[in-house]
């Protein structure tokens, strides 16, 4: 089912990380000097208040934002050196995404949006088709594979897009809010769901204000006002 | 990208799309019907003038035939004249008159053709059979004549020529025999006219007919050029009033150049407001999917199939329209064709809106054209929005 890289591998290091954003002509520090490793088998958890820059720092991890200053690497790729041709394959190679608002296109059926990375991949029809079915049966969905996402619930959804981001086989999974649009038992589910999938060797980076998430991630980075003020393993 | 992502996109909203489609097939169709006026006539004229492959028209000097009641006087002499001209294959004169029929008691208004049966270019024989040059008791009749007259092949038809309204009695009468129906292809609509062999028509017009002829049509023989054979003409006969085809339909094409002109301006406002439609339906479209387009750069879509589904929905739409308006177009042209030539004096077999495929191809293509950059700008905004503060954006 997943593929994971060997653990305890570097998968990402991003270090000295600055972002600043303009807003309304006034400098807006997003990200002040954010460093960090991630080893392969990790299940990161981001938390702090809103606004302290865990959603910048997840998006400059994933090379959907640029740094203002310093750099990320990816399997050894410096994210900053690749034009947008190459870092838009590495986002669907290499990593996959999950969203707090699902984001699955709403025209389309579940594995209709679990084979999309694999058809832009260049995924032969029968093969993407066959595991996008396996994914759909892994994140409990088997059977609602011709369902369109319109008709499926707001946990339902959330499981097509954690499907969708395996879709690859992506050394890294990053999520953004994932149970933010859930209720208590719907976003349960989708914990259990992530557990199993770092049991299963994928490596996780969850943006949450889920206490229950951050409890059961193996590390927690805490931010503050655009800094890492806490980076704390289990056990340690 | 799954099949069909294009088209189930575009049933997201279906009344945004159908009135889109709709408002694309009425600009269409009013583009389609501008292309099909702007160079219909002429080509209609044309192919009239041609369809019976006489190249050189003379008529009395300063008119078109039939434009007055002006004949050529010594047609005899100008035949001989005419036949004797080198590349000459044949050459017929045509008069033509008003003159009556008697239906019972009373008379009915006709249009008389005298013609040469052995070259003509007025009529198309539908049934029974066509005049001999020498058969100075037939009759031919065009349809609508034969109706007023009540008169079928084998029939005998009295013809009555000039009447004197003074004297209140008529000139020459004469009793022919039906002998075939044909289509006179310069009359409009309902005209009842009928044909007799030229001599009976010159009788039949008295005084003004004699030795006299509205117009000649020439043949010129393959191999032989037709501008030697008008040059020729024109210095033969100074007083006869010399055109080829080809001169006619050029003048033709001058008298319509404003109308021409109207029609490229109509059809270029047509097709702009087909460019607008699909610029505008596809920038709405493209602007409230701005997350869910973020959302697939972030999952690693690239931009060129970004833009390549933008493209095929603005070409979908487009291409879907402009169907919808070759219909809504072919069946108004129909409609506006039937009414223009109504008009009193047009030619039936005229049509204002004649299909040339050169142009068609043309008008398609640029619609083509028109619906893939419409659908550009749009594409182009999908492809550079900024993934991360879009994706912001929404969550806010």
């Amino acid at each position: 089912m997943i593929t994971p890289p060997p653990p305890g591998e570097l998968l990402l290091e991003a270090r000295d990380l600055h972002k600043t954003y303009r807003l309304d002509g006034d400098a807006v520090h997003a990200l002040r000097g954010v460093s960090l490793a991630l080893a392969a088998g990790d299940y990161v958890a981001i938390v702090g208040p809103s606004g302290c820059g865990k959603s910048t720092l997840l998006h400059l991890l994933g090379g959907i934002d640029a740094p203002t200053a310093g750099s990320v690497r990816i399997l050894g790729t410096e994210l900053g050196r690749l034009g947008d041709r190459e870092l838009t394959r590495l986002r669907l190679t290499r990593l996959g995404f999950v969203f707090q608002r699902f984001h699955l296109l709403p025209v389309l059926t579940a594995r209709e949006n679990v084979e999309l990375p694999m058809a832009e991949a260049g995924v032969p029809s029968r093969e993407r088709r066959a595991r996008a079915d396996e994914l759909l049966r892994y994140v409990g969905l088997a059977g609602r594979e011709r369902h369109r996402t319109t008709q499926l619930s707001g946990g339902e959804m959330q499981r097509v897009a954690i499907a969708r981001a395996l879709a690859n086989r992506p050394a890294l999974l990053l999520a953004d809010e994932p149970t933010g649009e859930l209720d208590a038992a719907t976003g349960g589910e989708i914990l259990a769901l992530f557990r199993r999938l770092n049991r299963d060797g994928v490596t996780l980076v969850v943006v949450t204000h889920d206490e229950r998430l951050a409890a059961q991630a193996t590390r927690v980075i805490h931010m503050l006002d655009g800094r890492i003020v806490d980076d704390v393993r289990r056990g340690d | 990208m799954p099949p069909g992502w294009a088209l189930r996109n575009l049933a997201r909203h279906p009344l945004r799309t159908a009135l889109s489609l709709l408002g694309i097939a009425v600009s269409s169709a009013m583009l389609l019907d501008m292309v099909l006026l702007s160079g219909g006539i002429e080509r209609s004229f044309e192919r009239l003038l041609r369809g019976r492959g006489y190249q050189v028209r003379l008529a009395i000097k300063g008119t078109l035939p039939f434009d007055t009641e002006a004949t050529i006087p010594g047609i005899a002499g100008v035949l001989d004249t005419v036949r004797r001209t080198p590349g000459v294959e044949a050459a017929g004169a045509v008069l033509g008159a008003s003159l009556h029929g008697r239906r019972g008691d009373s008379l009915v208004t006709l249009f008389g053709y005298g013609v040469e049966p052995g070259a003509q270019a007025l009529y198309q024989l539908e049934r029974g059979a066509d005049l001999a040059a020498d058969d100075t008791l037939g009759l031919l009749l065009g349809r609508p004549a034969a109706r007023l007259l009540g008169a079928a092949i084998g029939d005998t038809v009295v013809l009555v020529g000039r009447l004197d309204p003074q004297l209140g009695r008529t000139a020459v009468e004469r009793r022919l025999v039906v002998r075939g129906l044909v289509r006179w292809l310069y009359d409009y609509r309902d005209q009842p006219s009928i044909g007799t062999v030229l001599p009976v028509m010159q009788a039949l017009a008295g005084h003004a007919g004699a030795d006299r002829a509205s117009f000649v049509v020439v043949r010129v023989g393959d191999g032989a050029s037709v501008a030697a054979v008008v040059d020729h003409l024109r210095r033969a006969l100074p007083r006869i009033e010399v055109n080829s085809v080809a001169e006619l339909v050029e003048r033709f094409r001058e008298r319509l150049v404003y109308f021409r002109q109207l029609s490229y301006i109509l059809g270029t406002v047509s097709l702009a407001v087909t460019l607008l439609l699909v610029v505008t339906l596809m920038t709405i479209t493209v602007n409230e999917r701005t997350g869910e387009i973020a959302a697939l750069r972030a999952i690693g879509v690239g931009r060129a199939t970004i833009v390549r589904q933008v493209l095929v929905e603005g070409t979908t739409l487009t291409v879907a329209g402009a169907a919808a308006g070759v219909v809504l177009g072919a069946l108004t042209a129909r409609y506006l064709d039937a009414i223009l030539t109504s008009f009193p004096g047009l030619p039936a077999a005229i049509s204002f809106f004649v299909p040339e495929p050169r142009s068609l191809a043309v008008a398609g293509a640029v619609l083509l054209l028109a619906g893939a950059l419409a659908g550009g700008y749009p594409a182009f905004l999908a492809a550079r929005a900024p993934i991360a503060a879009t994706l912001r954006e929404e969550a806010t």
